[in-house]
């Protein structure tokens, strides 16, 4: 399966796998393709037929999406006649798309755009009016629907039929009448890769729509936490704070796709309530604190740590460094499993990012990661302790984390290092200190097939900080 | 050329599909039996299956359904495996506007459409066959269901045919009346229980057609065909027609003559013949002004070509038409061709089947650019715009279809443009100009 062959593309020799996609082996070795229905994640489709090219020794042209690479092909996509189908191909797209760019969230990322820019370029000589369809439909988990500005390349039903195998799409009708159709409102846990395979604005996220013209955006390309899955994202943020989460193509972990909830995970990072300063708790409300009066206050006490699992291997090596020769005592806390241990395709119950790195860690510092560990060192709380709850970056369930916090109140001092949200149950700590979120933070986890994966800084928010030894650094105040 | 025929006697002198027609009641199996019907099928199971193929092979028999591939060509691209399932699919979704000759053949004598799916089958080594019928034939259907059923008691359908080991069951399928579906890979569609598009190719369906298997799609008249050349062999055949169009065809022939209907003449005929002998001349002593000679997908003939093409494949392609599935429309001076434009660019807007981009949005933009003249926006350039925009539609779609409505649109504009030039910039009440 893995025979190379040589193929000459435009004149160049590039190579690839014997029986593989043309389409694909093209685009691989950096050449480009025009495209909207072919995508490596379904099903061969052949209908928006921009991929058209001419092989020596065959008549007709044909597109490249449908045929496999074999030794010795003479294939050109640069040909005049090429071209000239291509831009025409592209005019039939846009005889009944509507000249929505201004308020479209697509633009700027749009096939129709750039293919425009690179094949088009003529003037329209469409005076005739165009077909009308519904422009606002709600279909469900966060997705919206335009049909007018659908070009039916069938990628979305072809997700749903061939991904989810829940067959909510389909099209309706023939002719320029034809549109995507609903059977029944989205109900699968993959929806937003819908908007993801969009190649126009036709299915937007309600989330992202209207928050910001992607031009103003940059990408981090980082690891979702959001489950012991580890897929490969990349995350769109600007100054202002992160917008939304894309899956990045992983064929070890996630292929192309990512789950829903992995879309939200952006959240707290830039969120209006999200822990900025160090703070006291002054009767229920916290207010800002210089951070040496908790050094002050803390200094000498015995110290008992409850780790979360999403830290970085890099920080549980550095806190680790830091507590050996110290008395602390340290122990994990694992977020409880949510749902089917596996649905099938991606998203996995155990929620805990970074557990197998944390084990290990545990493990190599001669510490307990498991409950009967952090329920001896909760059993052991004394009221001259000052206990430090790092809290989980992404907590599903809070009545679970809510029962470990009732569980320090013992405590004399109550600290909580937190990346995120300040949540009402939190009124048991004395103080809240802020830490780094994922996005702003380098390191790496460990997903559940132990593959190593990295996090990557993109946002620097407040006053936190890329020290990884932020943690280490309360061992020994 | 008036033929005097025989009641009760098969006339395979004059016709080889229309050899029966003449005789009453020949729709009976019986009837039709006795006239010799199903010999040839007896016949077929004492010879080898290869012997059958090759004989089709070198009778030239081409596809009739309209694109004229040659039929033992396509049988050897099939599966060879005999234990292999696969199977026989017979097109009768007479759809192009102008044909009716599937329909014509069928309502009189479905008798010899199933005797040649039978020895196409055994030949093939199929145990499955579907008749897929347009959905508006439902007296066809019927009568071919009845013949069936007729065919199963006499035990030459279902299982051990003529105690040869050999099953082959066949069912009717109607349509639900969508031109797309009479496309080879669109009619598996249907079958299949899907929306009828096309499918993408390759593969061909004689690789991987309904359900994935081998599928052997033939036209009526192709399988119609078999028996009369498995009777008097493939040279015999080859004496009608011409060297590269051999046999003959059933031309379903409408419009501005004296006698239209279906006949069946030896490929090479020249239109004029088919006209004026055939048909009896032009109605009312109108002069003739254009002929569609192979359905409405076909470039139209003006009057000069009209009278100088001979109805074979080769010869109606070289004057620029195709003769697709034989449908000749003869129009005489009354006719206005902008009307025939209009009807025929609404035709294929509608029945697009919406799959490919060059199709679903070029036929509606053709028939829209065409109707600019009901907004009061057409300009004479309009028609360059139609010829440019038909031109890049054709070659670019997974079928025809595109090449379909195409096709004609530029063929009426190259023989009629003054005359298009006039019908769009004449207004209507709609458009205010």
């Amino acid at each position: 399966m893995t025979e190379k062959v040589k193929i000459t593309w435009n004149g160049k020799e590039i190579e690839a796998v014997k029986g593989s996609n043309l389409l694909q082996a093209a685009l691989d070795n950096g050449q480009e393709v025009a495209h909207y229905c072919y995508h490596a994640g379904l099903s061969i489709a052949g209908v928006c037929r921009m991929c058209m090219v001419e092989q020596d020794g065959v008549p007709r042209a044909f597109p490249a999406c449908n045929a496999t690479c074999g030794e010795g092909m003479v294939v050109r996509n640069d040909t005049p006649k090429i071209l000239a189908a291509v831009e025409a191909t592209l005019q039939f797209h846009l005889v009944n798309h509507p000249l929505d760019c201004p308020v479209c969230d697509q633009a700027g990322e749009c096939g129709l755009q750039d293919y425009y820019m690179k094949h088009g370029k003529y003037d329209s000589q469409m005076i005739d009016k165009k077909v009308h369809k519904d422009k606002v439909q709600d279909i469900g988990k966060n997705v919206m629907l335009d049909a007018e500005r659908c070009i039916l390349c069938s990628r979305c039903t072809r997700f749903t039929e061939e991904v989810t195998k829940t067959n909510e799409l389909g099209i309706l009708n023939r002719g320029d009448h034809a549109e995507i159709t609903v059977n029944e409102d989205l109900k699968n846990d993959y929806a937003q890769n819908l908007v993801d395979i969009c190649p126009v604005g036709a299915l937007t996220s309600k989330d992202f729509r209207f928050k910001q013209r992607v031009w103003f955006l940059e990408e981090v390309f980082t690891t979702c936490i959001g489950c012991e899955t580890g897929c490969s994202v990349k995350v769109s943020q600007n100054k202002n704070g992160a917008y939304r989460v894309k899956p990045v193509f992983d064929e070890k972990v996630n292929g192309h796709w990512m789950c829903d909830d992995g879309r939200g995970i952006y959240k707290h990072v830039s969120s209006p309530t999200r822990l900025q300063n160090a703070s006291e708790n002054s009767n229920g409300l916290f207010v800002p604190v210089d951070e040496s009066k908790v050094t002050e206050l803390v200094k000498g006490l015995k110290t008992k740590f409850i780790l979360s699992t999403s830290l970085t291997n890099q920080e549980y090596a550095a806190f680790f460094a830091a507590v050996k020769g110290s008395k602390a005592e340290v122990a994990l806390y694992t977020l409880p499993v949510l749902g089917p241990d596996f649905d099938g395709i991606l998203r996995r119950g155990d929620k805990n990012a970074n557990l197998r790195g944390a084990e290990a860690a545990f493990l190599a510092a001669g510490f307990d990661s498991t409950q009967v560990g952090l329920d001896k060192v909760l059993n052991s709380i004394g009221s001259s302790d000052v206990v430090y709850v790092v809290v989980p970056e992404i907590l599903y369930n809070e009545d679970h984390f809510n029962t470990l916090l009732n569980k320090i109140e013992k405590a004399g001092t109550r600290i909580a290092l937190t990346p995120g949200e300040t949540l009402s149950s939190m009124k048991v700590f004395n103080f809240l200190l802020p830490v780094p979120s994922f996005l702003e933070k380098e390191g790496d986890i460990v997903n559940f097939q132990s593959e190593l994966r990295k996090l990557n800084a993109g946002l620097s928010y407040g006053e936190t900080t890329k020290d990884v030894s932020y943690y280490g650094k309360w061992v020994n105040v | 050329m008036e033929r005097v025929m025989e009641k009760d006697t098969a006339n395979y002198k004059d016709y080889s599909l229309l050899s029966y027609h003449h005789i009453p009641g020949v729709h009976n199996l019986e009837i039709f039996e006795r006239a010799g019907g199903y010999e040839m099928m007896k016949k077929c199971f004492g010879m080898e299956p290869d012997a059958i193929k090759e004989e089709v092979k070198a009778s030239g028999l081409r596809g009739r359904g309209g694109a004229g591939f040659p039929t033992g060509v396509k049988w050897g691209f099939f599966s060879k495996d005999r234990n292999a399932k696969k199977y026989l699919l017979c097109n009768a979704d007479e759809s192009e506007p102008g044909t009716f000759k599937d329909r014509f053949l069928v309502e009189k004598n479905p008798h010899i459409l199933i005797e040649g799916m039978i020895i196409s089958a055994w030949a093939l080594g199929t145990q499955k066959g579907y008749i897929y019928i347009r959905g508006e034939f439902y007296q066809q259907a019927v009568i071919i269901e009845r013949a069936l059923k007729e065919a199963y008691a006499k035990g030459y359908l279902g299982k051990n045919i003529m105690g040869k080991g050999f099953d082959f069951d066949l069912y009717v399928h109607r349509g639900a009346g969508a031109y797309i579906c009479g496309e080879e890979t669109g009619m598996i569609s249907s079958l299949e229980g899907k929306k009828g598009q096309p499918k993408l190719k390759p593969p061909f369906p004689a690789i991987k057609g309904y359900r994935g298997l081998p599928t052997m799609v033939n036209n009526v008249e192709s399988l119609a065909a078999v028996p009369w050349i498995m009777r008097f062999g493939a040279a015999e055949y080859k004496k009608w027609g011409t060297e590269k169009s051999a046999g003959t065809k059933l031309f379903s022939i409408s419009g501005d003559v004296n006698k239209p209907g279906v006949i069946e003449v030896p490929l090479g005929t020249s239109l004029k013949d088919i006209i004026e002998i055939h048909c009896g001349g032009m109605r009312n002593g109108h002069k003739l002004k254009a002929v569609i000679p192979g359905g409405s997908s076909s470039p139209v003939f003006n009057h000069d070509e009209s009278y100088a093409v001979k109805m074979d494949y080769e010869d109606v392609a070289a004057k620029g038409s195709m003769l697709g599935s034989g449908a000749i429309v003869v129009l005489d001076e009354t006719r206005n061709i902008g009307d025939l434009m209009k009807w025929t660019l609404e035709f294929y807007h509608h029945e697009s089947c919406g799959q490919c981009t060059p199709c679903r949005e070029g036929t509606g933009w053709l028939e829209s650019v065409f109707k600019r003249r009901d907004i009061g926006k057409a300009q004479k350039s309009d028609i360059d715009l139609l010829d440019k925009t038909a031109a890049s539609m054709r070659g670019q779609t997974i079928c025809a279809l595109a090449d379909a409505a195409a096709m004609p649109a530029q063929g009426m504009i190259k023989a009629f443009r003054s005359e298009l030039e006039a019908y769009i910039m004449t207004p209507t009440h709609t458009g205010k100009r």
